[in-house]
């Protein structure tokens, strides 16, 4: 049982809907925040896109990017999973460049935009644990 | 190929069941207006009148704290005005200024410009205004031409508007806006309140007719939106 393609399965899974859920519902409305205080000032915010499209489409491409290598590692294609460590890497950049505008600049948080954060550190983790001992198992 | 065809099947599988959650959690996540009407919401925060729109003796009294570059808050412009324009003699609209500065670098100005205008009685028509031509104004580097242009084009002097726009007394008027809407904890922009009691409509004029609807019934005023 590959078990690390499984977690990144499950872990982009999540991320998956996290990210559509307010690619969906950021246009426009507002977002309630249950945990956090400031969704909308967050999500409205000029951080909140890159060339006039929301981040969350970019999040969402690399759960899905991330999602396909896994479903293929636990198929036995594990080679896959090698070549998300530069996208976890920069997902992972990114993601806490975007806690620090929420926590230094924005002084609000986005409880969705957080468990963005922690998914794509916790898929980083997981690609950088063992790159080697994927490109094994094959 | 057939090798491909197990996961790519999975992966199908999985984005169609994540879009239809995601779909699911943006229909069930938004507040069914009769359930944040109570008055379990927050109260309105005490605050001195604001500018108003409609019958002084409207029986009821919305309030909008509103930043004019939020883009949720432009989103329920149009819809307010709806609501407005369907209980004319039984809705007042008060709107005071919340301009979010730290992500909105343009609303404390456009506030002032709607303040400056309100002095040469051109409140609302500003307000809808700037509103309206908010992309345009927000990404520009110097706004103030932008409401240069448009006090231009309600008729009002311009030297006058300018020196307003730079009135300490205006800019004293949006602060104290400011003040009352963080000393009343308000989260975000656009919050509502209506007859004291805080709402979460949905973006749709039908939720604010269902919340008018259950006050007028409670108040004892006959409802009649038009």
């Amino acid at each position: 049982m590959n078990v690390r393609g499984l977690a990144l399965a499950l872990l982009s899974f999540t991320g998956m809907i996290d990210s559509l859920y307010l690619s969906l519902k950021r246009d426009p409305g507002s977002i309630p925040c249950h945990i956090t205080k400031g969704c909308n000032d967050v999500l409205t915010s000029a951080y909140s896109e890159l060339a006039g499209i929301p981040i969350s489409w970019f999040g969402f491409v690399f759960y899905i990017t991330v999602f396909t290598c896994a479903v293929f590692a636990l198929f036995g294609s594990n080679q896959l999973l090698k070549w998300l460590l530069w996208p976890a890497l920069a997902a992972f950049v990114i993601s806490m460049g975007l806690v620090g505008v929420q926590a230094f600049v924005l002084q609000a948080f986005c409880e969705y935009c957080l468990a963005s954060a922690a998914l794509m550190t916790a898929i980083f983790v997981l690609v950088l644990r063992s790159p080697k001992a994927a490109a094994n198992t094959i | 190929m057939s090798n491909m065809a197990k996961p790519i099947l999975v992966i199908a599988i999985a984005v169609v069941l994540a879009g239809g959650a995601a779909f699911y959690l943006t229909r069930s996540t938004e507040p069914e207006a009769s359930a944040t009407s109570d008055s379990s919401a927050g109260g309105a925060p005490a605050i001195g009148p604001g500018h108003t729109r409609g019958p002084a003796d409207a029986p009821i009294t919305l309030i909008e704290f509103g930043d004019y570059q939020c883009p949720s808050c432009r989103a329920y412009h149009p819809v307010v005005a709806e609501v407005l324009k369907r209980y004319p003699d039984k809705v007042r609209l008060e709107f005071h200024h919340y301009p979010l500065i730290q992500i909105h670098a343009h609303a404390m100005t456009a506030s002032m410009a709607v303040e400056a205008a309100g002095e040469q009685g051109k409140y609302w028509e500003m307000n809808d205004l700037v509103f309206e031509l908010q992309p345009e104004w927000a990404q520009s580097q110097n706004p103030e031409t932008e409401f240069l242009t448009m006090a231009s084009r309600l008729g009002l002097d311009q030297n006058k508007f300018m020196q307003s726009m730079r009135s300490l007394e205006l800019q004293d008027r949006v602060l104290k806006d400011v003040v009352a809407a963080r000393q009343g904890n308000i989260e975000a922009v656009p919050t509502f309140f209506l007859n004291g009691k805080q709402i979460q409509p949905r973006l749709a004029v039908d939720d604010f007719v269902k919340i008018i609807e259950a006050e007028l019934q409670a108040i004892g005023a006959a409802g009649a939106a038009k």
